[in-house]
């Protein structure tokens, strides 16, 4: 932080709060709430990818001892009603979806029966015993296959599964095309993801008969939106149910829609009158709950011989599973919205489909946009290798530059108080970009393989309400708080939003701090309880610091007014000008300088609780202050990544030597836990790029349902980066706050990307899908050793690392220990 | 019999008698039967590490043991790690250095480094992430825990307490 | 993931324990460390009626030598094996294999013994055991018998074990001074199981060349394989890098890897190919590497 900051509280690298309670063992996740009596479930899944429901028999399960009862979709039909998503977007297909399967199942792990125990040992034992009797139907085991005629249909209310189909255009990219100078085609395919919060999902619910009241205790990311949904599913009223969420083990997404397996635990404790908990295992995470990602992507760029891009067309295709929980268009839609990001394209066409298939249904994980970067930043380095050009000219000749803000995407999002140039230039200058230059010229007369990525991130954040409205979507964006100023001077307040380990409680503690004028320990920032927290969207689209510290910014300073205008009272002024709390203390401006009155916040507090009939006259007892704030339309933080990596040709290992980024994300509220996301972001993207994997097979069964199977990486798998903190303002929102904490997943993705195919350029290659595992490496160099340019690299078998079954011995890590 | 048995457990130094059925995980137990609830558990089949507990002092996967197993053994949890209010070096480290987001996988790592540097008072980066890679970490991409034990190493070196 | 139910023995003799093999036979399963047949059991893939828990016998916990060979008893963990300086000193090849199974936390676990009953192909002690001639000590109430390792391992996850039998302990020929050996793994990620494994120990002559060599690999087939074939090629070899490269391609030559979705045969071999060579190299440089 500079010493001319305008803040005090706000920017400060404070430690958590709740470091405590996690570091020693007293974290309350929803396994550690207890309710006396609390019967325990276990689903009875499908081992189909497809097949038609022909006969339940529970009888033997229901017979063990233990045993309260064994409920199937049927039964589901009549307690709940089913989920419908139509919302009025060209191109999207309304679907609906029962509580449970009745007439068929739609991919392997599908629950199809839910077996109601004292406990889950017990429950897992009747599940065994119940028969469940299928009729195979054939799969649609890939998007290829389920876009083909005659196709099996996963969901038979649509007439194919092409669930969704968008296009757009703008400006005219044909003609761009046939004025280019070339046209090049570049294609990319990220592969199918799952979120593996380290905390599989569950919940306990409790049904109160005498006052037919439902307390759902979940671990979710959107509270009161997950109330919502319970009340209208189940048939009852808002003010028939309370969420409460406890300390949550990791979400990215996940832990946002209301899936089958929650609700229906929901309506058994209803139907039974006694509290019913549900935790998910790790083999139902992997399999059944939701997947990401899997999208395949093709750009054509036209282009001028000096690298200018004259015009852009996308085609998107993605593999959305079987069901979905969310708008089929919406993860794709935000990819294809942002794809110009940092560049000046006016020229843009995309189409994308959506695609129904036999498998789990996707959902948003942390950076549903991830394929984007990679996908533009991989369209630039393509132009450059076409055409022969350096790829940082190409980014230049291409790049917004400060002078063009605000730019208009071709799309209508609005660019401004972006810097992806001054990041880009900041990355390259801390890789040093001509000596790695120089080393890898000399690498490569030694048949060595070192490569550089560069990749620029123009995350999307935040998401206001005119987002959704011109998008189609029903929702909204804007967010709410409360700020109360109890009668001893402390403060306790509430957002909307619900923390899955990213770390709110102290950065929205100095939000509040800020805007009032105390210090962040007095603040108490309550969330994850509907009946407490004021109704807002939730954590997600990393909204957390603009909508949710934005918003208690906000309120706070309304609070903070009230505050002056009674203090204003107490020392007899006539208002409140000139005037500020400071750390718990009424100040006043007096010869420049502030200065002591002897008010603090707690006589204010007194006198506005306990002593109303002195307040001024148009003040109201009490300091209570509410709150809503809508955040632009969006919001927009930038990075570039840089990474040196070194590709091993015998085996195709890949080695991280080097991972910088620069990043601008606005106002930092704490910048511990900024840099926390940061690093937590690229892990998981370079995660994903190099070892995370959801496999089906040919017949729709999932090969990768343990973590032995499904690789997350480890700390022997991922390099320490370098971030360059680069932080301007975005002036339109509370303290210039622009969130950030998903373009760490775009940034890596794009840059491994690069980076590889930077070292496999004189080979003539390029790796086009991922992860890029190590066999996939090898299978690219094998192709490239009957190349010309391959055979001076073909030299497997030679020591070049000796690698010893050691912390290097495995892909990703740098050995720079 | 799968019947429940009763048995003896010593954890954090306090005797339990407990009836459990012999296939009940000690993970279950610890959590359900001791309302230890610290021990988290990830995935039941030994990968994740989020459950590793001291067995007789050295770190072991509660989800991979019977807790019928361990009558006549010593077992520790994460509740035990701290003094009352003052947090080992590593849990302080572990807080200065920002080591945790989330904190499920916390205790875990917690519990397998306070064995492994007691018995190896000077490990350089490369050892750390070797047994660091037992424990999976899905918010932290590891940097800062790795920064956080060395400093604890350096602390409890220098017979600093927290 | 629960397991299914079980009746659960603790013997507090190995008499005791192999009473219990001999009444429950088939119905039963050793519990050793637990590491590899505990996620089993909770994933319900394994489910025996009885559970004969030997994590009591420390009499089985144990490294003794027998004449020329070095004797481990069965339930002798793998950090011990990591770590222990006699291990080190008279069997450097199984040290170095042992530090690399799973994790800190497996290892303080897992046992010797139950690695070689559970066969898996990836795994590192089988593959040791049979590249150094080890014999496999199996004991029930009919009585002991020693069986070569390479016969014990039979297929994936078969072994030459009888329903009562134990394995007890594992002798190993003592590495001769002056014979250097290297272990080499690839595997996605650190500890997961290798992909492809190689141990090897290698004797120079005074000039230099190969005197012998002793290799296998982890890994490539149902059970760990000596390329008897490459040792015999290998022998008046100088060992540089271009003949580390000629015989690794010879061993990638000499087998038959199954063709996987994820992991292709070409691959396999090519993994073959520069693990073996690195290997050769790593154990030629080492010094006191003579015969």
């Amino acid at each position: 932080m500079t010493a001319d900051t305008p803040f005090t509280h706000i920017g400060q690298p404070l430690p958590r709060k709740e470091d405590r309670r996690f570091l020693t063992g007293k974290g309350r996740y929803l396994d550690d709430v207890t309710l006396p009596g609390a019967l325990q479930v276990t689903f009875v899944r499908s081992p189909h990818a497809h097949a038609r429901i022909t006969g339940i028999d529970a009888e033997a399960a229901r017979a063990l001892p233990g045993v309260v009862g064994v409920f199937t979709g049927r039964d589901l039909a009549q307690w709940t009603a089913p989920l419908r998503l139509a919302p009025p977007i060209e191109g999207l297909h309304p679907v609906e979806m029962t509580t449970l399967p009745v007439d068929k199942v739609r991919f392997h792990g599908d629950p199809v029966a839910v077996v109601v125990a004292r406990d889950r040992y017990t429950a897992e034992d009747a599940a065994e015993l119940v028969e469940v009797e299928y009729d195979p139907l054939p799969c649609a085991a890939d998007a290829e296959t389920a876009l083909a005629p005659g196709a099996p249909l996963v969901d038979d209310t649509l007439p194919d599964n092409l669930v969704s189909h968008q296009s757009f255009r703008a400006g005219d990219p044909r003609a761009r095309r046939a004025e280019a100078d070339r046209v090049v085609e570049a294609r990319f395919n990220l592969h199918r993801h799952t979120h593996v919060p380290m905390e599989t999902r569950g919940c306990l619910a409790d049904w109160d008969a005498g006052r037919a009241h439902l307390t759902m205790h979940i671990g979710t990311q959107a509270p009161h939106p997950m109330r919502g949904q319970l009340a209208a599913r189940l048939g009852i009223s808002e003010t028939q149910v309370t969420v409460i969420s406890p300390d949550i083990g990791g979400g990215f997404g996940q832990k946002i829609a209301l899936y089958r397996e929650e609700l229906t635990v929901a309506a058994l404790s209803r139907h039974l009158g006694r509290p019913v908990r549900w935790r998910e295992d790790r083999l139902e995470n992997l399999t059944s709950a939701s997947h990401a990602r899997e999208t395949q992507c093709v750009t054509r760029a036209a282009v001028r011989a000096d690298g200018r891009i004259l015009g852009l067309e996308l085609e998107l295709t993605e593999d959305f599973g079987a069901y979905c929980f969310y708008p089929a268009n919406y993860m794709a839609r935000v990819i294809a919205m942002i794809l110009t990001g940092p560049y000046k394209i006016s020229d843009y066409a995309f189409d994308v489909k959506v695609v129904l298939t036999n498998k789990c249904g996707n959902g948003p994980m942390r950076a549903p946009m991830a394929i984007t970067s990679w996908v533009m930043e991989g369209t630039i380095d393509a132009v450059a290798r076409e055409l022969g050009l350096d790829p940082l000219q190409v980014r230049r000749i291409n790049a917004l530059r400060p002078e063009d803000l605000p730019f208009t995407m071709p799309t209508g999002e609005v660019l401004e108080d972006v810097t992806p140039l001054e990041t880009l230039e900041a990355a390259v200058q801390a890789i040093d970009l001509p000596e790695f230059r120089a080393r890898q010229a000399q690498a490569r007369a030694e048949g060595r393989l070192l490569g550089l990525g560069l990749c620029t991130v123009v995350e999307s954040t935040t998401y206001g309400s005119q987002f959704y409205k011109a998008a189609g979507i029903p929702g909204s964006g804007h967010e709410a708080a409360w700020v109360r100023i109890e009668p001893s001077g402390v403060v306790n307040a509430s957002v909307g939003l619900m923390g899955s380990g990213q770390g709110y409680e102290t950065p929205l503690a100095q939000a509040v701090a800020e805007g009032l004028g105390v210090t962040p320990d007095v603040v108490n920032v309550h969330m994850g309880h509907t009946d407490i927290a004021p109704y807002g969207m939730g954590s997600r689209g990393a909204r957390g610091a603009t909508a949710g510290g934005g918003t208690l910014y906000l309120c706070a300073q309304k609070a903070q007014a009230r505050v002056l205008a009674i203090a204003a009272d107490m020392l007899n002024l006539n208002d409140a000008q000139g005037l500020r709390l400071h750390n718990g203390q009424v100040e006043r401006r007096l010869e420049d300088a502030w200065q002591a009155t002897g008010v603090s916040l707690t006589d204010v507090a007194r006198r506005a609780y306990l002593d109303p009939t002195a307040l001024p006259e148009g003040i109201d007892p009490g300091l209570d202050v509410s709150l809503t704030y809508d955040p632009p339309a969006m919001t927009y933080s930038n990075s570039t990544h840089a990474c040196e990596v070194e590709i091993d040709p015998a085996t195709g290992r890949i080695r991280i030597d080097r991972y910088v980024v620069a990043e601008d994300c606005g106002t930092v509220l704490n910048p511990l836990v900024v840099k926390g996301q940061q690093q937590g972001a690229v892990a998981m993207g370079l995660s994903g790029a190099l070892l995370e994997q959801v496999v089906y097979d040919e017949n729709g069964q999932n090969q990768s349902a343990t973590l032995a199977d499904y690789l997350v990486a480890t700390a022997c798998e991922l390099p320490d980066i370098e971030i360059l903190p680069m932080h301007t303002p975005n002036r339109k929102t509370p303290a210039g706050i622009k969130g950030m904490a998903e373009g760490g997943i775009m940034g890596s993705i794009g840059v491994i990307a690069g980076a590889v195919n930077d070292a496999l350029a004189p080979l003539e290659v390029t790796a086009e899908q991922m992860p890029l595992s190590p066999q996939r490496i090898r299978g690219l160099l094998r192709r490239a050793a009957h190349s010309d340019a391959g055979k001076a690299f073909s030299k497997s078998g030679t020591a070049t690392d000796t690698i010893h079954g050691t912390p290097d011995n495995s892909d990703g890590r740098t050995n720079r220990a | 019999m799968s019947a429940p048995v009763p048995i003896s457990l010593v954890v954090n130094g306090e005797t339990h008698d407990l009836v459990v059925p012999p296939r009940k995980l000690l993970s279950d137990v610890l959590r359900e039967d001791l309302h230890l609830t610290g021990t988290h558990v990830g995935c039941e089949h030994g990968v994740c590490g989020a459950c590793t507990i001291l067995i007789d002092g050295q770190p072991s996967r509660a989800c991979l043991t019977y807790a019928v197993q361990m009558e006549g053994h010593e077992l520790t949890t994460i509740e035990a790690v701290a003094e009352g209010d003052r947090l080992s070096p590593l849990q302080q480290a572990l807080h200065e250095e920002h080591g945790l987001q989330c904190g499920f996988c916390t205790a875990g790592i917690v519990m397998t480094f306070e064995a492994y540097l007691r018995d190896n008072p000077q490990p350089g980066e490369a050892e750390i992430r070797d047994v660091l890679s037992g424990n999976l970490c899905r918010c932290t991409g590891y940097q800062n825990i790795v920064t956080a034990i060395l400093k604890a190493a350096d602390l409890m070196r220098e017979g600093q307490g927290a | 993931m629960k397991p299914a139910p079980f009746t659960y023995h603790r013997p507090g003799s190995l008499n005791e324990a192999l009473e219990l093999m001999a009444r429950y036979g088939p119905e039963a399963k050793p519990l050793g460390g637990g590491q590899s047949l505990g996620p089993m059991l909770n994933m319900r893939l394994a489910r025996p009626a009885h559970l004969v828990d030997l994590n009591d016998m420390l009499e089985m916990d144990y490294i003794r030598e027998v004449g020329d060979r070095i004797e481990i008893g069965g339930l002798t963990r793998h950090h011990r094996l990591a770590t222990a300086p006699e291990v080190s000193r008279d069997l450097p090849l199984l040290a170095e294999a042992a530090r690399t199974i799973g994790h800190y936390a497996i290892r303080q676990r897992g046992t010797l013994g139950g690695s070689l009953a559970h066969a898996d192909p990836a795994a590192q002690l089988p593959l040791v055991a049979v590249t150094l001639g080890a014999e496999v000590v199996l004991r029930s109430t009919r009585g002991e018998r020693d069986v070569p390792a390479s016969d014990f391992l039979q297929s994936i996850m078969t072994v030459d074990l009888a329903d009562d039998e134990i394995v007890t302990a594992l002798r190993f020929p003592r590495q001769a001074e002056g014979e250097a050996s290297a272990f080499e793994l690839f595997s996605r990620r650190h500890g997961d199981f290798a992909i492809v494994s190689v141990a090897l120990t290698l004797r120079q002559d005074a000039a230099g060349a190969v005197s012998s060599l002793r290799l296998g690999l982890g890994g490539v087939g149902p059970v760990p394989l000596r390329l008897r074939e490459l040792e015999a090629e290998a022998v008046g070899s100088q060992i540089d890098e271009a003949a580390a490269a000629r015989l690794g391609r010879s061993a990638a030559a000499l087998i038959t890897p199954e063709d996987h979705p994820e992991v292709p045969a070409a691959y396999r071999r090519e993994l073959v190919e520069t693990l073996v060579a690195r290997a050769l190299l790593r154990a030629a440089e080492q010094e006191g590497a003579a015969a």
